[in-house]
């Protein structure tokens, strides 16, 4: 028996779905330090960015779980981030608040204020069912079509936010949402949603569906009923962006319709197919990748001093870096850093050809 | 009535113009797959070419418009030779991101280099005049717009059915590999449609800045979003299923505008956004696509 054999029969002892949710953990791992880090050292502002990157990470996530599996390209997740966050604001913001900001809100909603955890579920709910009607539309659609159709919903539902001034408050701001959660929550719901996309992935509806988005045909005729799993799929990365959306409604305590716009689209877009948008370690790390390299351009813009030189602001320097990052990203690496294999897939493999070279030279093992 | 046939010329000038920016997508889809972001910044160059002749002191409109058509077909060449040319061969996502990559950097390169708030470029306020004929009313800028499109599609057409190259392309929409076998060179016959695309777009560039007078470096963001939508109802990568689309496009906003009561007028997006998405439900793959021509693709 040679010993890749014996690493693969290692692998093998564990159930598949122990294997994945393994898996995700290891995916998730630098996930959780980076935001121990950070929750242990860094000061006040860097908590704020940090927290959008881990919100970020929910959209880009939730993104996989339809884009990566389904292989249909999917520019409508702002809608999704909204429903939730707005779904939050609209039950949780205490009463007092709301008589000031929707007076007239529609069906007695200025009158009630759920707990946030109720109104969290509740904001669930509502998105998994907006979810579930779409997704019975989406669900048939394929390629430039179906495309199209996610950024519709988006632009209705930005118009709705935008129109409906009872209830969102329109362009304005909504504010008074309560602030109920920190960084540590943002970290906790990031690797539980890491480990859900991976355990979706992994399952025979996700392995169904990628079939599927390798040929629709071939799926079909082997029984794979692709509209109930991409309808699956779409509740569920809609629910996991809603999540992200909440999240960001609980800490910031004031939202506004821009934020759940085309920019949030284009940037999570950016993150999950720089990273690669086939597995889940790529959603990951194409999310920490471009966050931190934002942030990092972001300070260079606003003006620093190097070597005693104080340097002017340059406006645009940080959309400029993340252009070129995203062509020359494309360039060299066309199809995201993590092509096919997780990162747990990746490091088995490492051991496994470490192993026969240690024997070859004479190394005990 | 005549309300109706003033509503009905704009419609035609709006729609004209997005067929215009539709069908520069089209070309460069129906070869390469590519849903082409940068398209708008192609427009954005060819507009920011018009503002900087005449910062030089081109004041002549004669002048300016050939300038911007051949900015707009050279930014589009650039673009194919630098960013496009690496990833032809990479799943259709990666060209997505590729072009929405470039279509940041031009931006940002705008914003850094000229300014991000809007400039000025009067040169063809001349067209915003009305001229009567019979009892209408016609802006001047919307009957050339109309005559201006037929004839560039018009010579696209002649372009795309006499000549070899134009031959090629037709026979790259459907089987590249057959093309190659031919002795047909890829890149020319991509670099030609890029430049054909360019030269759309830089003849677009021309109308927006005579409507609007004014330029930014968001300026071919809208439009395009627009084009990429009729591209999508026609039929992606059908040519004439680009310029069907633009039109009914064109038409729709109009009816929208003029129909809807004021005090929704926030709803516009919803309502051309939810009808666009009707018409996809009911023919996702367009309206000119026949379902044979999709062959493995289908669905």
């Amino acid at each position: 028996m040679s010993v890749t054999t014996q690493t693969r029969s290692a692998q093998k002892t564990l159930a598949p779905w122990m294997r994945s949710l393994v898996g995700g953990l290891v995916t998730a791992l630098p996930v959780i330090l980076i935001g121990i880090v950070i929750l242990l050292f860094a000061p006040a502002y860097l908590v704020r960015v940090a927290f959008a990157a881990y919100v970020n990470l929910l959209i880009v996530l939730g993104l996989q779980i339809f884009m990566g599996n389904s292989m249909v390209a999917n520019l409508g997740q702002g809608a999704f981030v909204g429903i939730g966050a707005y779904s939050v604001a609209i039950l949780a913001t205490p009463v007092a608040m709301k008589k000031l900001s929707i007076p007239d809100a529609p069906f007695g909603l200025a009158d009630i204020v759920l707990h946030p955890a109720l109104a969290a579920g509740a904001g669930l709910g509502i998105t998994g069912l907006i979810a579930a009607l779409t997704g019975l539309v989406i669900a048939r659609l394929s390629g430039e079509a179906a495309t199209i159709v996610t950024f519709s919903l988006m632009m209705v539902v930005h118009s709705i936010f935008i129109q409906w001034t009872d209830l969102f408050k329109g362009a304005q701001a909504f504010f008074g949402i309560p602030q109920v959660v920190g960084l540590a929550t943002a970290i906790g719901a990031a690797t539980l949603a890491t480990i859900i996309a991976r355990l979706f992935k992994d399952s025979a509806s996700g392995l169904h569906l990628r079939a599927s988005a390798e040929s629709l045909l071939a799926a079909r005729a082997f029984g794979v009923d692709v509209f109930r799993l991409r309808l699956l799929a779409w509740i569920l990365g809609a629910v996991i962006c809603a999540s992200g959306g909440i999240l960001y409604a609980f800490f910031m305590g004031t939202i506004n319709a821009r934020a759940f716009h085309f920019e949030l689209v284009m940037t999570t877009l950016a993150m999950l197919i720089l990273g690669g948008m086939r597995t889940v370690s790529g959603a990951v790390f194409g999310c920490i990748a471009l966050a931190l390299l934002l942030e990092a351009i972001r300070s260079v813009e606003s003006g620093i001093a190097v070597a005693g030189f104080q340097l002017p602001p340059l406006l645009g320097l940080s959309g400029l870096a993340m252009g070129a990052i995203i062509v020359l990203g494309m360039t060299f690496r066309p199809r995201g850093i993590f092509v096919r294999l997780e990162l747990d897939e990746l490091l088995w493999r490492l051991f496994a050809r470490r192993q026969p070279r240690a024997i070859t030279e004479g190394k005990p093992i | 009535m005549d309300y109706a046939i003033q509503q009905g010329l704009n419609a035609l000038a709006f729609g004209s113009e997005y067929a215009l920016i539709a069908l520069g997508l089209a070309l460069v889809y129906s070869i390469m797959n590519l849903m082409n972001f940068a398209h708008g910044e192609i427009i954005a160059c060819a507009g920011y070419s018009m503002y900087l002749a005449i910062l030089i002191g081109i004041g002549s409109p004669w002048l300016v418009a050939p300038i911007a058509i051949a900015a707009g077909a050279l930014v589009a060449v650039l673009f194919e030779r630098i960013a496009f040319r690496p990833v032809r061969h990479a799943p259709t996502t990666t060209g997505l991101l590729t072009a929405l990559g470039v279509s940041i950097v031009v931006q940002n390169l705008l914003t850094l280099l000229i300014s991000p708030r809007p400039r000025a470029v009067p040169v063809f306020s001349e067209l915003s005049r009305t001229i009567f004929i019979g009892p209408y009313a016609i802006s001047l800028l919307q009957l050339l717009e109309l005559a201006v499109v037929a004839l560039a599609i018009g010579g696209l057409v002649l372009f795309l059915k006499h000549s070899t190259l134009g031959l090629a392309i037709r026979a790259a929409t459907r089987e590249f590999s057959t093309v190659r076998l031919m002795g047909i060179r890829a890149n020319r016959v991509i670099a030609t449609a890029f430049a054909l695309s360019g030269l759309l777009a830089g003849i677009a560039a021309i109308f927006i800045i005579a409507r609007r007078g004014s330029i930014d470096p968001t300026f071919g963001f809208q439009p395009v979003i627009k084009a990429f939508i009729a591209c999508v109802i026609g039929g992606f990568g059908s040519l004439g299923g680009a310029v069907l689309g633009g039109m009914l496009l064109g038409f729709l906003d109009v009816a929208i505008i003029v129909l809807l009561p004021q005090e929704y007028g926030g709803l516009r997006d919803a309502i051309a956004y939810s009808i666009i998405a009707g018409l996809l439900v009911w023919r996702p793959e367009g309206l000119l696509t026949r379902r044979i021509e999709l062959g493995d693709k289908e669905i």
